[in-house]
């Protein structure tokens, strides 16, 4: 399905080839999803518990990084399905594919450099 | 129950947002996205709070989506055109927001679209025509004389009429010259920043031979507001004549 163009996505795969920062908005999706399958709400309250209630996400940034990620082939739908006597059987859960875990590594390794270059940056003033 | 039914119309009204998005996110996001809605909703419900509030920080923030995802496949002109839309919309609030309060302000439906299209219209010309040159100095002469040019016309509709003077009528040469300037000069800077030197000249003069046959503290008034509007075409044009000169000593001999 072509919902984000051929051209962003080649953006996006060089952007993770080139281990260039990821938006906020995906940061936070790929870090909520890492640590399971979730639904679009579940996401939601994990990046408000994941930011200390800081990152407030709504359905048009969530759905619409979600789109973005699927075509870059960060995230994807899982089959599981919520059991409906508990909860909406409708529900659509995502999870992290092996490209987005690799994303969110390679994310979390700049931040650590350029946290080093900080600290070191302000040791050295002190 | 009425917090139910509120919740039904609230549930409603965004079902029919969800519907301006395009098609194929819709069908596949479109529940998603309606659900956690419910979900966000039954939370705040559950806690007791503000639902007015939540959900129009929803319904804004869906918009905002709404619009990225529309823009995504457009071509550049219609991605302009959408932004020009939105934020001539955002102008037309002003007065729309202002005859709510102001006493005596009773703009019929009409009018609103007429100011509309106008607001539309000049940011449309702002858009096409300041891309034509990276220069700051350009894409700022053009708004100038955009704006200036814009409450000219308007000042001067607006008084002719409540006045019914029609020889007023005369400013519209201004922009008469503006227009025929514009298009000899083919939109580059140089030609623009003469033009508009001859639109403040076409003012002053205009200013100084038409008679007014306004109460002196009237005349006072708008020997001010020329002053304001050749100050304004005048300084247009010196932006104009800036970027012609920085165009000039960029180019290679």
């Amino acid at each position: 399905m072509d919902i984000v163009s051929g051209q962003w996505v080649k953006c996006m795969a060089k952007r993770n080839t080139a281990q260039s920062p990821l938006t906020p908005a995906v940061l936070h999706v790929l870090l909520a999803l890492s640590t399971g399958e979730r639904h679009g709400y579940g996401i939601m309250k994990q990046v408000e518990a994941d930011s200390q209630g800081k990152v407030k996400m709504g359905p048009g940034t969530l759905y619409g990084s979600i789109a973005r990620m699927t075509e870059a082939g960060l995230v994807r739908e899982s089959d599981r399905r919520a059991d409906p006597e508990m909860d909406d059987e409708r529900r659509i859960y995502y999870q992290l594919t092996g490209a987005g875990r690799t994303a969110l590594a390679a994310e979390l390794k700049r931040y650590r450099g350029v946290l080093a270059v900080a600290e070191g940056r302000l040791a050295h003033d002190h | 129950m009425t917090t139910n039914m509120a919740g039904r119309r609230y549930r409603t009204w965004y079902a029919m947002l969800l519907r301006l998005y395009p098609r194929p996110f819709r069908e596949r996001f479109g529940e998603g996205m309606a659900q956690t809605f419910h979900d966000l909703y039954e939370e705040r419900k559950g806690a007791r709070r503000g639902l007015c509030g939540f959900a129009l920080w929803i319904f804004c923030e869906t918009l905002v989506g709404i619009v990225k995802e529309n823009t995504t496949h457009m071509p550049q002109l219609g991605k302009t055109m959408v932004r020009v839309a939105l934020g001539a919309l955002a102008v037309l609030m002003v007065p729309l927001v202002a005859s709510q309060f102001v006493e005596g302000w009773n703009w019929p439906a009409g009018a609103f679209v007429g100011v509309y299209v106008l607001f539309f219209g000049t940011g449309m010309v702002f858009a096409l025509v300041a891309r034509r040159m990276d220069a700051w100095s350009y894409k700022a002469g053009v708004g100038v004389a955009l704006v200036a040019g814009f409450a000219l016309g308007w000042s001067n509709m607006v008084h002719v009429a409540d006045s019914g003077n029609s020889a007023n009528l005369m400013y519209y040469s201004v922009l008469g010259v503006g227009a025929v300037g514009a298009c000899l000069a083919r939109l580059k800077a140089r030609g623009l920043a003469l033009t508009l030197f001859a639109m403040a000249a076409a003012l002053a003069l205009i200013a100084v031979t038409l008679p007014s046959g306004a109460p002196p503290y009237l005349a006072r008034n708008m020997a001010i507001g020329h002053g304001v509007y050749t100050a304004l075409f005048a300084a247009s044009g010196l932006l104009f004549r800036h970027a012609s000169l920085s165009e000039s000593t960029q180019t290679p001999e």
